[in-house]
């Protein structure tokens, strides 16, 4: 068999849907803090939705398999490990990854169709989450600090998909993580424990107030542990709290002020970077009590 | 239910409910159990859950009955496999079939729109591709 081709430094971005069509303003960050980092970014037109973990998968399979390792083909292709920036895209790209390798008929039945393609994935490559990489460069990151979140209390939304399966994603413990929380104080945050640390916002929930319910118990957590802002590394566990208090507020009658942030703004604001340079006003929450702070 | 990937040790299940426990969806949904969900599937008698607005559409799939199963079970997948039955059926949600088929037409779950597009330039981000209609092609669509 042939060897494979060498990997190269560096990552391909996959940005998936929700940050580069909803949320511009978390790439804007992102990209801002990969550059602070010299980290070397390539970008790639030939990707599509990772797709989508909840309904795709929950109504086709192999569609949803298909796509996937179609993604991840275009990635070896271009010689990168993937890098994303949503629990969604890490979850389904991950799972892929790891179902790729073994022979079930609905692998068999995906490569199949991508072989209607031309194309093949053959594990050269694979995802990586941004909390992963970051995770990873602690050091460079805290010398990259100009503007440390001094004494600002951060409660760490993890999200699901990053934690869980932990023997599938690995990327810390699914019940007990830390790994966040250490990143959160390497850029000056105190970080706040609250009750439920690891519970789901509820985004995928069907029933729209129950999914707001679960989200509201969180922020009710995070209040009472005296939060001042939700550091997440998702964007759909960022519209379930950011866009969510405006709609828990609408449809439960209750009140939340708490900012939500991309883990690579809370980093870009510790950077120095400019919050509305990089589009923070946009949020549906207002983060102004958080950047007034940091001035 | 093994033609889906990963529901394979269903028989495993000891109705211990160590999946309920910490289940968001059963805490919040009274008819929502992931333990009676594995048994009716276990025992064949399924046909309630993979009917027109069945209850296993509010699993959150935060995957933690996956984690504290000591069977190895997957309560999460089985109710994945459910969904993949519902929807071959005809019986799932609207905005879950319209959502996968967005992917299949489009290559993307949302659109690119005018405002999004204009947002982009203003934060210096470099254009995105609007969509991409061979997916449905590849899926034999």
């Amino acid at each position: 068999m042939a060897k494979a081709q060498a990997k190269e430094k560096g990552y391909t971005l996959f940005l998936g849907c929700m940050v580069p069509l909803r949320h511009p303003y978390i790439e804007a960050s992102a990209r801002k803090t990969f550059e602070n980092l010299g980290i070397d970014i390539a970008d790639s037109e030939e990707f599509t939705c990772c797709p989508e973990p909840w309904s795709v998968k929950g109504s086709d399979l192999e569609a949803w398999l298909s796509i996937a390792m179609r993604n991840l083909a275009v990635g070896e292709k271009a010689g990168r490990d993937m890098m994303v920036l949503c629990n969604g895209c890490y979850a389904t790209l991950k799972e892929a990854e790891h179902i790729a390798s073994s022979d079930g008929d609905v692998v068999t039945a995906a490569n199949k169709r991508l072989a209607t393609k031309k194309m093949k994935y053959s594990g050269g490559v694979g995802p990586t989450h941004v909390a992963q990489v970051f995770a990873g460069m602690t050091e460079e990151i805290g010398k990259s600090v100009t503007m440390p979140l001094g004494g600002l209390k951060v409660a760490v939304h993890h999200g699901c998909h990053i934690l869980r399966p932990a023997e599938v994603m690995g990327f810390d413990d699914p019940f007990e993580p830390s790994v966040l929380e250490g990143l959160l104080e390497t850029l000056g945050a105190e970080v706040v424990r609250y009750k439920g640390y690891t519970d789901c916002c509820g985004k995928a929930v069907r029933d729209e107030l129950v999914g707001l319910e679960l989200a509201g118990d969180k922020l009710s957590a995070m209040e009472a542990a005296g939060a001042d802002c939700v550091a997440v590394v998702c964007p759909a566990c960022f519209e379930q709290f950011d866009l969510g208090q405006v709609e828990i507020k609408r449809k439960l009658k209750k009140a939340h002020t708490l900012p939500v942030f991309h883990l690579c703004e809370l980093v870009a604001l510790a950077q120095g970077e400019d919050a509305a340079k990089l589009g923070m006003e946009r949020h549906r929450t207002p983060v102004k009590p958080v950047t007034d702070r940091l001035k | 239910m093994s033609a889906v990937e990963g529901a394979g040790q269903i028989e495993h299940c000891y109705q211990c409910s160590a999946c309920v426990a910490e289940c968001p969806a059963a805490r919040k949904v009274d008819a929502f159990n992931p333990r009676e969900i594995v048994l009716a599937s276990l025992l064949g008698v399924a046909e309630h859950l993979t009917a027109k607005d069945s209850v296993i559409w509010q699993c959150a799939t935060c995957y933690k009955c996956y984690e504290r199963c000591p069977q190895g079970t997957r309560p999460v997948e089985v109710i994945t496999a459910l969904k993949n039955i519902a929807t071959a059926e005809g019986n799932a949600p609207e905005e879950t079939t319209a959502l996968r088929d967005t992917v299949l037409s489009s290559g993307f779950l949302l659109a690119l729109s005018d405002a999004v597009v204009k947002r982009r330039s203003e934060l210096g981000l470099p254009p995105v591709p609007g969509s991409r209609s061979d997916l449905g092609e590849m899926m034999g669509r």
